[in-house]
């Protein structure tokens, strides 16, 4: 019993950790835009994060040994220089993105303004990364996150015509919309259902969690249920999106545009669950894109690091995250729109992606770290695909900002 | 001397034919032994026909998966060899120059005597 | 280059573990005695040869000292070199063990290589509230 109630802790969790405000933003602006005919994206990039998660999941609890630290030692230093400043910046970029996140969801919630919460929600995120264990910060947040199945709820609620649904699930380029901005936005909604911040936290995690050979099985489980119906959950949002944005010809802008759907399809009840559930969305993610600053930069040094360390023992992984927040904090306090932050930053974590990717493809492979728990055949044969694909997503991708303007 | 300055030395023969870059320095563990672990003793040095990190030893370890990045890496290191410290001349600042008729030997590491 | 078709010999046989430098020592994680991690090995320390002076055959083989870390990091990447006096090293008998990870028989709060970070503890760290708090 107390097995089943874990594995479903550990499934509730990724579910509901899985939607952040990339998430959010990029599956609304896609449904109001493109209505459902980019979400073959979703499902490609969720398997993607599988593939991925499991990888990295699986290096760490066999090695003992994070992302990021894998890549220093096997790329060399120069280049694992190149990748931490790529890497580092642009989760520099989703921490502001997050945080953004967070204070526009509080203001939704309270009409208190945007740039009151900005500091609220930076404190609160450190408090939580100072002092809670990661464990329950992991666990709260995550279903706290399961709130956001309100979408999905919405979606019934808002009794559509199933059948043009269905049919706009075609992936064909809607009349309104070039062929260029299709490809872009299919790039950004890969960019937020693969973002590389997640492969640094899972890894980072399993050592937090002190996982070994025998968590495997329940990390598997995790990700293998967890993440599919995470991408549902996203999905839902574009629906909602698609349903009631779309028809009026609402191309989302902001936050409470992403929202307008629950509202009409579960009304009051509808939206206060939603709120909840983006708080606890962009909290969790912005506590999980803080940590990743940290574990990215101490993992490169050879720092001690780790929340299960007192912050004694690990002065300079908390001191970064510190600097980090207190930088997220000052490029929100110019007034820079969070959800614009939010749209770049999917994208260029497209772009940073094979970054990320190619050194864990590469581990997980090698028997000195990975013992008999190397790559299986199909394992390296999607494997060697999706390389492809991201690289494919990557190289696309700033042409393809500059066409388009960045989507608009 | 720091390694740091080594890697990446044009390797060139005696007459200042170029050989490649140093790739690598090998060391054996056979030196006085220590409290814990003997002192390593330079054996020679792997030259390569680039000075990029050998890129995770796959031409050494006998790495082969995935196939593709293996293929292309081993491609990319053709030619690698191993010159022991005896053939080695001089150690200069820009170049490293070897001894009339030094050996190339393979740069293979067996399993055994691999880390 | 080298004619691809004949293999080439195995170096002669050798009566201990063998190291590549760039392959199984730079860049690895280094962890104390109670493995808690205390930097990176960044670069490495040999006792010779000398720079531009031909060497005499049949002269000894030059040995590893140390583990460098710090600002050498730099260093390597971008060119230059720090000062001897400069270094920040980890002599090699304090190393235990070399694996995935490079382990010391020694703790490492004590070592030259950890005064960064005692220095961020005690002026930054240990000042905020809790941060002496053990999570656990």
């Amino acid at each position: 019993m107390k097995r089943l109630l874990g594995v479903a802790l550990g499934i509730l969790t990724a579910i509901g950790g899985f939607v952040d405000i990339g998430d959010l933003v990029t599956n609304a602006v896609v449904g109001s835009r493109f209505g459902l005919s980019l979400v073959w994206v979703v499902a490609i990039g969720v398997v993607g994060i599988c593939l991925f998660a499991n990888m990295s999941g699986r290096v760490a609890a066999v090695s003992g040994r994070a992302t990021f630290e894998v890549i220093r030692e096997r790329l060399g230093a120069r280049a694992g220089l190149a990748n931490l400043a790529a890497s580092f910046l642009i989760n520099l970029m989703t921490v502001t993105a997050e945080i953004g996140g967070i204070a526009l969801s509080l203001q939704l919630a309270s009409s208190v303004d945007y740039l009151l919460w900005i500091p609220v929600a930076a404190v609160a995120v450190w408090l939580v990364i100072w002092r809670v264990r990661f464990s329950i910060m992991e666990n709260v947040t995550g279903l706290l996150g399961l709130t956001l199945v309100i979408f999905a709820v919405a979606v019934f609620l808002l009794k559509p015509d199933w059948g043009s649904l269905a049919g706009q699930l075609a992936p064909t380029v809607p009349q309104q919309e070039t062929f260029w901005s299709y490809s872009y936005y299919a790039i950004a909604l890969f960019g937020a259902a693969m973002t590389p911040y997640e492969v640094f936290f899972f890894s980072s995690g399993a050592v937090e969690e002190k996982w070994s050979v025998k968590d495997l099985a329940q990390s598997r489980i995790n990700v293998l249920v967890g993440f599919p119906l995470g991408g549902l959950l996203s999905v839902s949002i574009a629906v909602c999106a698609a349903i009631v944005l779309l028809p009026a010809g609402v191309s989302v802008t902001s936050l409470s545009q992403v929202v307008l759907p629950v509202a009409e399809g579960a009304g009051k009840l509808g939206l206060a669950f939603v709120l909840v559930g983006m708080v606890a969305a962009t909290l969790g993610a912005a506590l999980e894109t803080t940590l990743s600053s940290g574990y990215t930069l101490a993992q490169f040094f050879g720092w001690s690091w780790g929340k299960f360390r007192r912050p004694a023992q690990a002065a300079r992984f908390h001191l970064s995250m510190i600097v980090c927040l207190l930088v997220g904090m000052a490029v929100l306090a110019t007034g820079v729109d969070p959800v614009l932050v939010t749209e770049y930053s999917v994208v260029f974590s497209a772009i940073a992606l094979p970054l990320t990717y190619l050194p864990i493809l590469i581990v997980s492979n090698d028997p000195q770290y990975m013992g008999e728990h190397v790559n299986g055949r199909v394992v390296n044969v999607l494997g060697m695909v999706y390389l492809v694909i991201i690289l494919v997503a990557s190289i696309a991708a700033i042409p393809l900002m500059i066409v388009t303007g960045a989507g608009s | 001397m720091i390694l740091g300055d080594l890697l990446g030395t044009p390797v060139l023969d005696a007459d200042g034919g170029r050989l490649g870059r140093v790739a690598d320095v090998r060391f054996v563990l056979d030196g006085t032994p220590h409290q814990l672990m003997a002192e390593p003793r330079l054996l020679g040095l792997v030259v390569g026909p680039h000075s990029a990190a050998s890129f995770m030893g796959y031409e050494r370890k006998g790495l082969t998966r995935p196939r593709m990045i293996a293929r292309i890496l081993r491609w990319r290191h053709r030619g690698s060899f191993l010159v022991l410290w005896e053939d080695i001349a001089v150690v200069g600042n820009r170049s490293v120059r070897l001894r009339p008729g030094f050996t190339r030997y393979s740069t293979a590491l067996d399993d055994h005597a691999q880390a | 280059m080298t004619s691809a078709s004949a293999p080439l010999p195995k170096a002669p046989g050798v009566g201990g573990r063998i190291l590549d430098a760039q392959l199984h020592l730079m860049d690895r994680q280094v962890l104390d005695h109670d493995g808690v991690p205390v930097t990176t090995v960044d670069d490495l320390e040999v006792s010779g040869p000398a720079v531009d002076v031909e060497i005499a055959p049949g002269a000894p083989a030059p040995v590893l000292t140390a583990l460098l870390t710090g600002s050498v990091l730099g260093t390597r990447i971008f060119g230059g070199r720090p000062p001897s006096s400069r270094l920040i090293r980890i002599p090699w008998k304090d190393v235990a063990e070399v694996g995935v990870v490079v382990r010391l028989g020694v703790k490492g709060e004590p070592l030259d290589a950890s005064w960064v970070e005692r220095w961020v503890r005690d002026k930054i760290i240990a000042r905020i509230p809790g941060g002496r708090h053990d999570p656990r």
